[in-house]
């Protein structure tokens, strides 16, 4: 099965051949499309569209999870986030999980993929090693480095021959997640750059070495700049996710914020205003704090985009 | 951009066993090795009597046993919650496929007013999670009465515009000529999506279908919110929430690990191009 | 891999369809599948945290009930203490999908929402089935009333105890004649047992596991000393905070001092540090059944008493009806029938080391036999030291979330005792100021009972 799945090119093959009264005919019995989106966005109106307005009104009142009290209070809820330093505390921290993490993986998957795609023995083996442990549910992996961590019997230190209370201790309770994320994601951005090096043009490679460049010129001057669009994919896509890191998180450390409060994310935050502490009006405030940064990240990514599909024009 | 071939690039035939060769090779083993290692450690574990997992630490159990993995799947919630899993997650990947390919065609061919402003809406969808949004969603939910109810989990899951997006791309993509054939052979719009347009589709179908089940067999933040019943709870929470009520015992939360994770890695195993393809391919739509 | 024949593309789409129409029916009917399973006339849904050896009394006390009522089928949960279980609780009970019964700290009970969160006890039921309030140490029925309504049923009460193993304190000279530690009677006492117990140790192993970097020990321990000083939290009005930063250092700069001095060893795995050889440690006293199935000499006294006036840190398990609003008819009564049983069947609960609400309970034999309960249970009774009564106190809630931590950084090192004391009245000080989200009031208002 070798079907072509390429849709994301600019190439449309646009049927110049078409004669322009048959497209016409086209384009006017197909006005009714409108029910083709119809399911989507029932499903969509519902869940996406009505959460985030009534997020909005949530998050200028006094809610409760029990829904009765409710009492409008206006910007009350935004001028307390602002003054709360575990809004800001915890943001640090899904940041500097963010800080830590993105880098690796993309080094590591990188190094992974170019490992897979020149090797030429038992290329399924290594793959299924390295993508494995994304199939993984995030619970799983939590409990497991949990288990890994611990300072007498876990294998980390056993392997390592030494005895750090990962778990315990400020200074590396964060790297703690960040190396079961690691391992637990990477597999992922090493598909997408895997999939990457197998659609750069071999024949780029054969006139290279027809011109005499070695193996590391070849990289350089052929690999790399062709990676340059994925790696860029991977850093959004590993940013917009790290920032929203919850799961591993709370299950290492049984829900609670880690030691001295070392690990408690962002999210965690906003689910523990609400949920634990039953102020859903101001969880919503602050889950809007997030949104916008994430919105930022990500109009920021597009307009990057924008700006070299503009350069290369 | 040609195709993810899971088959090596063309290289010239030479001798395979080059030192360059034998060095990645090493290379590549000894990174499995590590990536392997923790999974090798919570078989091991769920093998040890719970008295030998915290004595010190060793790879090869000394008393094999399998009752952890006896006791977790006759007396725990396990099977009940793989049920609630594989229910959730076919649903899930049903409606989206259903939904999305749809949309995902009647943005790329059809013309209805207020197109451009649906389009855009989707887009904006991209930049909401429930991590985001879980409070209010769950606020909406629990007004529909959903809460710890099958569709409550399933539903919320069902709206991706991502998934939109990435159909929406591929179907731009297909050459408009079979369409136009059959149109002028009189087929209605639905029957070409259905005869033609569908099994033209299959690759990337299964693509968005692969993903969208990993990812809802993995959900774990948006059922953790909306079920508190154990009995509907999925595998990823229940693991995460529900106790065995004798405590931490280590080799049967490695046992439970491995039940929940095991199944995912069997069919990765089987189906290792076409999930890697699906995978890759999802992924690399979003550029 | 290969291009799959014909015949198992069909198979393999026919088994995908049924699968897909499987799920999709499965998840119409919208019931687990374990109901599907259960065909009991009376189901009663229990939730509780119990796990480790209370999980094993638990389930051998639901286990005990079940023979007794054939026709009551319990379905007993088990979810992760603290958090998911506060949280799940109370998600539930907002979407109307709450338990019949469930089991509550006492301390969380006034921030729950009496009420809203939770419905009250049919009071002519429970004396049908035999619960009369002259059974129970008054304090804690007392405490499970709000406006006049009895909304918590006390099961137990569970202290934090020192635990010390007889065998290296034999050695090291500590014991009396009759085999037990004597009570230190001031910081400098319990120090100079630490020193004499340390000299017994090998390198690498600590004197005393403390749970140093844990939010909630620290909170509990700090209850505990800091009541033996005398310290207040607020006052009467619940207007002002009345935290004694002065008291609040003598009780950091204590505990601190065990990690400071080399007692400690902050990350330790306590618990199975003391069972491999490590003498002392204070934890729950949930922990007596894990030290026994262990076959270690050890025994257990309430906090040592170094600021002069013995007492411990005390919560409550207690019995709640999460709120439903059709609440009545046969689960109800079953639900009813279950706490009233496992409250007077308070010995084999006391096995797990709580000390029974239940006071007939010690006038049985058995449970004046168990060890070392019947070393620490009338003096840890008699000098409890809880948290105020208050919204945001209680087993895990807002304010062991809050102060805990500053507890915590202060024992490991990373904070000086006076800086932390001042940050206590300082996060004391917020959360008197805020309102309880259960009804938009501050505990001021709720005490005089004015609208918000």
């Amino acid at each position: 099965m070798t079907t072509t799945l390429a849709p994301a090119t600019g190439l449309r093959p646009r049927a110049a051949t078409a004669t322009e009264s048959a497209r016409a005919r086209w384009g006017r019995r197909f006005q009714h499309g409108g029910w083709f989106v119809a399911p989507f966005f029932v499903l969509y109106g519902l869940f996406v569209v009505v959460p985030v307005v009534r997020g909005l009104y949530l998050s200028l009142t006094d809610a409760n999870i029990s829904g009765d009290h409710t009492r409008f209070i206006g910007l009350d809820n935004y001028r307390e986030a602002l003054q709360d330093h575990l809004v800001w505390n915890s943001l640090w921290h899904s940041v500097q999980f963010t800080l830590y993490v993105v880098p690796c993986i993309v080094v590591v998957a990188l190094l992974m993929a170019l490992i897979a795609h020149h090797i030429t023995h038992l290329k399924w083996l290594w793959r299924l090693c390295f993508f494995a442990p994304f199939l993984l549910p995030s619970a799983v992996v939590g409990n497991l480095w949990w288990w890994l961590f611990q300072p007498t019997n876990g294998m980390v230190n056993h392997v390592l021959g030494i005895d750090t209370p990962w778990l315990t201790q400020k200074s590396t309770a964060m790297i703690a997640v960040v190396v079961a994320t690691l391992w637990w994601t990477v597999g992922f951005s090493f598909l997408l750059y895997l999939a990457a090096l197998q659609n750069i043009p071999h024949h780029l490679y054969e006139a290279a070495e027809l011109d005499g460049a070695n193996a590391f010129q070849r990289m350089l001057h052929i690999t790399v700049p062709n990676l340059r669009n994925i790696t860029g994919l991977v850093l959004a896509l590993q940013v917009l996710a790290s920032l929203q890191v919850f799961d591993q998180a709370v299950v290492m450390y049984q829900f609670g914020p880690g030691p001295e409060e070392s690990t408690r994310t962002f999210v965690q935050y906003t689910l523990e205003q609400g949920f634990t502490s039953y102020r859903v009006g101001y969880a919503s405030a602050i889950s809007f704090i997030l949104f916008l940064i994430i919105a930022a990240v990500a109009l920021g990514r597009m307009w990057l985009l924008r700006l070299r599909e503009e350069d290369a024009r | 951009m040609t195709t993810a071939d899971p088959t090596p690039a063309p290289r010239k035939a030479r001798s395979t066993w080059t030192p360059g060769q034998i060095a990645l090779t090493a290379v590549a083993a000894a990174l499995s090795l590590v990536w392997m290692a923790p999974l090798a450690w919570a078989l091991s574990t769920s093998l040890k009597t719970p008295t030998e997992s915290v004595t010190s630490p060793h790879w090869i159990p000394q008393h094999l046993t399998a009752a952890s993995w006896k006791s977790v799947i006759e007396a725990g919630n396990i099977p009940n919650w793989f049920v609630n899993s594989l229910v959730v997650s076919v649903c899930v990947t049903f409606v989206v496929l259903l939904v999305a390919a749809l949309a995902g065609y009647g943005f790329a061919r059809t013309e209805f007013r207020g197109k451009s402003a649906l389009m855009a809406l989707t887009m904006a969808g991209l930049m909401f999670s429930p991590a985001i949004l879980g409070v209010p969603l769950f606020a909406t939910v629990q007004s529909l009465g959903m809460v710890d109810t099958y569709w409550g989990m399933i539903l919320p899951q069902c709206a991706p515009a991502a998934m939109v997006y990435i159909l929406y791309k591929f179907f731009q993509s297909l050459p408009r000529e079979l369409e136009e054939a059959a149109f002028i052979d009189g087929a209605g719009r639905w029957r070409i999506f259905f005869t033609i347009v569908l099994p033209l589709s299959k690759p990337s179908l299964s693509a968005v279908g692969i993903f969208t089940f990993i990812a809802s067999w993995n959900n774990f933040l948006w059922p953790y919110m909306v079920t508190n019943n154990p009995d509907l709870m999925t595998m990823p929470n229940g693991i995460a929430t529900v106790q065995n009520s004798f405590g931490i015992i280590w080799p049967q939360l490695m046992a439970g690990g491995l039940i929940a994770g095991l199944p995912l890695i069997v069919v990765f195993v089987f189906f290792q191009s076409q999930i890697v393809r699906g995978v890759a391919h999802t992924g690399l739509a979003g550029q | 891999m290969a291009r799959p024949g014909l015949n198992r593309r069909q198979l393999l789409s026919a088994v995908g369809g049924l699968t897909v129409a499987g799920s999709l029916g499965f998840a119409a009917l919208g019931t687990g599948a374990d109901a599907l399973a259960s065909g009991a006339s009376t189901r009663v849904r229990y939730w509780n945290l119990f796990t480790g050896g209370d999980g094993a009394n638990m389930v051998a006390m639901v286990d005990a009930f079940r023979k007794e009522h054939p026709g009551i089928a319990v379905k007993d949960s088990t979810l992760t203490w603290g958090d998911p279980y506060y949280t799940k609780l109370a998600m539930a009970a907002a979407g109307n999908r709450a338990p019949d019964l469930s089991v509550m700290h006492q301390g969380r009970v006034p921030g729950f929402a009496p009420g809203r969160l939770l419905d009250p006890w049919d009071m002519n039921l429970l004396t049908k089935y035999g619960v009369r309030e002259a059974d129970f140490n008054p304090v804690l029925w007392k405490r499970g009333i709000v406006d006049g309504k009895l909304y918590a049923l006390p099961l137990d009460i569970h202290v934090q105890l020192s635990f010390y193993r007889t065998d290296v304190c034999r050695k090291a000279g500590l014991l009396d004649a009759d085999g037990r530690l004597p009570t230190a009677n001031s910081t400098d006492d319990w120090f100079a047992m630490l020193k004499e117990a340390k000299k017994q140790l090998k390198g690498g192993q600590q004197t005393l596991g403390l749970h140093a970097f844990d939010q909630n020990f620290s909170w509990w321990f700090f209850v505990a000393f800091y009541q033996q000083l005398g310290g207040g939290y607020f006052d009467d009005e619940r207007t002002d905070v009345t935290f004694d930063t002065d008291k609040a250092t003598q009780v950091l700069e204590f505990l601190h001092q065990h990690v400071a001095d080399g007692y400690t060893i902050v990350g330790q795995a306590d618990g199975e540090a003391f069972l491999a050889g490590s003498p002392f440690v204070w934890e729950g006293n949930w922990s007596v059944p894990y030290f026994s199935g262990e076959k270690v000499g050890y025994g257990a006294q309430p906090l040592p008493p170094v600021f002069g006036t013995p007492a411990t840190h005390a919560e409550s398990h207690s019995f709640v009806l999460p709120h439903q609003a059709d609440r009545g008819g046969p689960a109800n009564e079953g639900a009813h029938l279950l706490a009233a049983y496992m409250v007077k069947h308070a010995t084999a609960w006391a096995g797990g080391g709580h000390v029974p609400a239940y006071l007939p309970t010690f006038q049985d034999p058995a449970y004046l036999k168990l060890t070392p309960q019947n070393e620490y249970s009338r003096p840890a009774m008699e000098h409890p030291a809880t948290e105020p009564r208050i919204w945001f106190a209680g087993s895990t809630g807002t304010l062991a979330k809050r102060i805990g931590p500053v507890v915590a950084s202060s024992n490991v090192g990373s904070a000086k005792p006076e800086a932390a004391a001042r940050r206590m009245k300082s996060v004391l000080e917020e959360l008197l100021a805020m309102r309880n989200p259960m009804d938009g009031r501050t505990a001021a208002q709720e005490l005089k009972g004015t609208a918000a």
